[in-house]
């Protein structure tokens, strides 16, 4: 990878928490979390 | 883009159709050896918590995760692809989190509702696999009416021949304390597992190994097992069960090995035909889990003539599906399609376009190290290797009856599948 490709840490946390690809798994994670301590 | 010559484009044509058939061979030998994980499990007969099967299937499930890549590329493979996307391991983790919560979901679902009616609501997974594929990585764009009425089509009759093979199977199910929870568990699962592809599909299309995603996806896995576990039972309780499970540990985690085989070509599938193909092909392990059954265990035996005809409408209908699917190969419209999510991927986590393009083509890019083994790895093999060893030392033998006959012919199909196709992926992509 050169260097004009690669990201700042700080760069890949922003990139991780405005890609909606990753809320959309977090967000079904919780919904199921709070789905099985509800019917536990 | 510059236009390729007539004899780049052909072969460029031709690795593109090479790959397609691996993702499809891929698929269906997932399927035979996630339908044979259930085979050990089925000698298990002591009134166990599904929560403890579950955890030590899970802990064979990591063992084989870590040592069957140590050993197939080698740790530094493992360490290179998370150096170059670090980002994919918080993926790869989120969705061992996810499998962990649907597999306890369905604990429930079966327990209020009984298999028949949870496992049609849960198998809708692959379904919104396809809705996820679509909108996230370009699966089907550009595909035509056509490949969208196989694959779409194929999937729905696949789930309809699973349903009515989960009502044959299962039996008549007493009512649960309540079935307003079980309907709820087993959709919840559903959408944790469809959801589940999302990080499956970015890893491929931003070049990780599957060998690499699952050794990250794992620690998710176990890690979200534990936890739900103790939480449910409290640790004495799981030990206590733990300690009285001793003498099936060693079937348990089989189960969980030869799950983790399948894993990795469902993996492979998921990667070279993309999740909306390759997750409705690898859940024919449905019918192999059934032919063991049915079989070896003669779980249809003294069954009615309706079972009978049950069983064998819903094989061919997911017979029929899977032959839709396989007849809805990716055009080359849609894998420029796949392209342009890969770039999208590059672009937005600053991945190299080359090394990208040539882990999607089932390559290893210019420049990128060959895979080695290390002592580590060979540590972790033995280290493995001892664990089950020491448990099939104290596994008891199975008092449960089987005709090995059946078991030893589908067992040689399994290997005769995992061989060639284990084979094929070497040439081809050597195991990229």
């Amino acid at each position: 990878m050169s260097g004009k490709d690669s990201v700042s840490a700080r760069n890949l946390v922003t990139c991780v928490l405005t890609d909606v690809q990753f809320w959309v798994p977090v967000a079904v994670l919780a919904a199921g979390l709070l789905l099985l301590e509800w019917i536990r | 883009m510059a236009a390729l010559s007539p004899v780049a484009a052909a072969a460029s044509s031709s690795r593109s159709r090479s790959l397609q058939l691996l993702g499809i061979f891929s698929g269906l030998t997932a399927g035979a050896w996630l339908g044979a994980a259930e085979a050990p499990t089925k000698l298990v007969t002591l009134g166990l918590s599904p929560m403890v099967i579950s955890l030590v299937m899970v802990a064979g499930v990591f063992l084989a995760r870590w040592s069957l890549p140590a050993l197939i590329l080698g740790t530094s493979s493992v360490r290179a692809d998370a150096g170059r996307a670090p980002h994919l391991v918080l993926w790869a983790i989120l969705a061992g989190f996810l499998w962990a919560v649907a597999n306890t979901l369905t604990v429930y679902a079966i327990r209020d509702i009984g298999l028949s009616i949870a496992f049609p609501l849960w198998n809708s997974n692959s379904l919104l696999g396809i809705l996820w594929g679509f909108l996230f990585f370009n699966e089907l764009r550009g595909a035509g009416l056509a490949r969208w009425l196989g694959v779409l089509g194929g999937t729905l009759v696949m789930c309809v021949g699973a349903a009515i093979l989960a009502i044959a199977s299962s039996g008549v199910h007493a009512a649960g304390a309540n079935p307003t929870h079980g309907v709820l568990a087993a959709l919840g699962a559903g959408v944790l597992w469809g959801t589940m592809y999302i990080p499956y599909r970015k890893a491929y299309v931003s070049g990780m190994n599957p060998l690499s995603f699952v050794t990250f996806f794992t620690i998710g896995e176990v890690g979200m097992m534990c936890a739900l576990s103790f939480s449910t039972l409290g640790a004495q309780r799981l030990l206590a069960q733990l300690q009285s499970a001793r003498g099936v540990i060693f079937w348990l985690m089989l189960g969980g090995f030869i799950w983790v085989i399948g894993d990795l070509f469902q993996q492979y599938a998921a990667k070279y035909i993309g999740i909306s193909r390759g997750i409705p092909l690898s859940n024919t392990n449905q019918l192999w889990g059934l032919l063991w059954g049915v079989l070896v265990f003669g779980e249809l035996h003294g069954r009615s003539a309706t079972a009978h005809l049950q069983v064998i409408g819903g094989s061919l209908l997911m017979i029929a599906g899977v032959g839709a699917i396989i007849f809805s190969s990716t055009t080359a419209r849609e894998s420029s399609q796949w392209r342009v999510a890969a770039q999208r991927e590059a672009t937005r986590y600053g991945l190299s376009s080359d090394f990208v393009a040539a882990r999607l083509d089932g390559r290893q890019s210019a420049g990128e190290s060959a895979p080695s083994r290390t002592l580590l790895d060979w540590f972790l093999v033995a280290l493995a290797t001892a664990v089950f060893v020491y448990f099939a030392a104290i596994a008891e033998i199975p008092r449960i009856g089987g005709d090995w006959r059946p078991a030893a012919l589908i067992a040689l199909i399994s290997l005769v599948l995992l061989t060639s196709c284990g084979v094929h992926l070497w040439r081809v992509t050597r195991f990229q």
